[in-house]
């Protein structure tokens, strides 16, 4: 039976590593340096300008493949954006020193608007460039990719979104503020920002841009567009576009979500519930044996596996454990086997702790959050193997002699009023 | 401070105990995870404790710090009923589960493979493998 359980711990932990991160795949310099663009030009004579767009499925079970086609002016490459009607929370904490004066701002952006699916589709002949923007690797830039990509302008659903910005200080951070709420963005600047966001809760290019339009030189274009699985349920908006002004009329279609699947709201991802059903119960499992809460495994594993926010994911398994420890308080009350006393005097500063540590959550990104766990499961690695060794195991033992000595008192003591 | 445990009586050194309870919980609250393993080397090794006396009383503490944590997520909007509602139900089953398997398996076979799987997810997120 430990085996089975040993075997299932490790084949989760290999499922994690093999989704650790992804490498980035170099491509070949094969790319033809000139295709040259739709060498074309039609007589300028079309309907004024006005782009169509339609689209053949008004439905997708979890994700799938959707063709979109239209017209659009002649001569000019076209853009297809697609995003939710869902909505969720996109955060980012700006502590890039300023280019100018080397300030660094200290500025939390933060925005409950953004949608829960954001891809814009470049024209085919793009890929090249959209390569090397996925050559850059994490650094990447949203803005500087749409403007290499010609598709500053049309870059539009995203931009609109309502954008709060905290000043945050080193005070205002200890004692687990936001900070002072500044003033409104203008248009511009929101736009900006927005692109910063929907690049802090996307995160790769990869997800956020794809090359898939291909326009004929008449004007007729044609994309067929993949919705990844895992995405928001709901309605989805489709718009073609060829500039700022050049923009189609909403087509939608609706993303469906089924049982055993479930959209988790806040973390954005539709998922097999199963899934991390049976990975927290095999890391409880394994956490109980080990004498150590689950989370320091799940969190990770979770994060590695899914596509799940890491303050999600931090904030919603620590309540999963408040009931293990509260029955493991009442467990050890009940043989009185609590000092009341020191608990409550370390509880009182750890509540301060607790008080201050979710607000840092939303201030590191993914990749820090990862980068620090690791350090502090190497740390917990080094404690467990202390634990291991002969003379941790003598002192437990004479240890554990007299916790069974005390408990076999406590249990012919019930009756009497003892003193915790 | 004075510790009164069993007719024993403990010096503990509250200091040293409420500044490392502090930093732990910011740590566990801002990660996410309980802060036991840390927790108890801090009491039995810092402090000089022994191990029965820490066992409970550092899960009370932790409790508080879990308490709190918690609240402040769901405060920031970082928590997420759904997902809470799939794995609640799941860590409640595995503490039934788990006592049964215990009878059967030594915790330092537990604690080794759980030392090689540690450092594993480790490096896998540091980037390094």
């Amino acid at each position: 039976m430990n085996r089975l359980i040993a075997s299932v711990i490790f084949s989760l932990c290999v499922a994690g590593l093999g989704l650790g991160p992804a490498g980035t795949r170099a491509m070949a310099a094969d790319t033809p340096a000139a295709t040259p663009t739709p060498v074309t030009v039609a007589t300028p004579a079309a309907p004024a300008n006005t782009i169509t767009a339609a689209i053949d499925k008004s439905s997708l079970d979890n994700g799938g493949s959707i063709t979109v086609t239209g017209i659009a002016p002649p001569g000019k490459p076209v853009f297809i954006e697609v995003w939710a009607d869902k909505t969720l929370k996109a955060s980012r904490f700006d502590s890039d020193p300023d280019k100018d004066t080397g300030v660094r701002p200290y500025i939390l952006y933060m925005s409950t608007d953004m949608p829960a699916y954001y891809k814009l589709f470049v024209p085919k002949d793009q890929q090249a460039r959209l390569d090397a923007i996925k050559k850059e690797g994490k650094q990447w830039s949203f803005s500087k990719a749409l403007k290499d990509l010609g598709a500053d302008g049309v870059y539009s659903a995203p931009a609109r979104i309502k954008i709060d910005r905290f000043q945050a200080t080193l005070m205002g951070s200890i004692v687990g503020s936001r900070g002072d709420l500044l003033p409104a963005l203008d248009e511009k600047e929101n736009k900006k920002r927005s692109m910063q966001l929907v690049k802090a809760r996307f995160r790769d290019a990869d997800k956020i841009l794809g090359a898939a339009v291909v326009v004929e030189p008449d004007g007729h274009f044609r994309a067929e567009i993949k919705v990844r699985e895992g995405l928001a349920p709901g309605k989805y908006n489709v718009v073609a576009s060829v500039d700022k002004k050049t923009r189609s009329a909403p087509v939608n279609f609706e993303n469906k979500i089924a049982f055993p699947h479930m959209y988790l709201e806040n973390a954005g991802t539709s998922l097999n519930i199963f899934g991390p059903l049976l990975l927290t119960m095999a890391v409880t499992i394994f956490g109980v044996l080990m004498g150590a809460g689950g989370g320091f495994i799940l969190n990770p594993l979770l994060l590695s596996i899914w596509p799940l926010p890491h303050t999600v994911v931090a904030g919603t398994v620590m309540p999963t454990v408040l009931f293990a420890q509260g029955s493991g308080i009442y467990n050890y009350s009940k043989i009185k086997f609590i000092s009341w006393k020191l608990g409550t005097a370390i509880g009182l500063a750890m509540v301060v702790g607790g008080f201050i540590g979710p607000k840092l959550t939303e201030l590191i990104t993914l990749d820090q959050f990862k980068f620090v766990f690791g350090w502090i499961l190497l740390v917990l690695a080094g404690l467990m193997l202390w634990q291991t060794t002969p003379g941790y195991l003598a002192r437990n033992k004479k240890e554990q002699a007299i916790l069974k000595e005390f408990q076999k008192r406590a249990a012919e003591a019930k009756n009497q009023p003892a003193k915790a | 401070m004075l510790v009164t445990f069993w007719g024993h009586e403990f010096k503990v050194n509250m200091f040293v105990a409420c500044l490392g309870g502090f930093l732990i919980a910011i740590v566990s609250s801002m990660f996410g995870f309980g802060g036991g393993p840390f927790m108890v080397p801090l009491l039995t090794v810092g402090l000089g404790l022994p191990m029965y006396v820490v066992v409970g009383s550092s899960l009370l503490a932790i409790f508080f710090n879990t308490l709190m944590g918690s609240a402040r997520h769901f405060q920031f909007g970082n928590f997420d009923l759904t997902f809470f509602l799939i794995m609640f139900p799941a860590a409640i089953l595995a503490g039934f589960i788990a006592p049964m398997i215990a009878r059967r398996i030594s915790p330092i076979t537990v604690k080794r493979l759980a030392v090689i799987g540690l450092v594993a997810l480790a490096l896998s997120l540091l980037g390094l493998y």
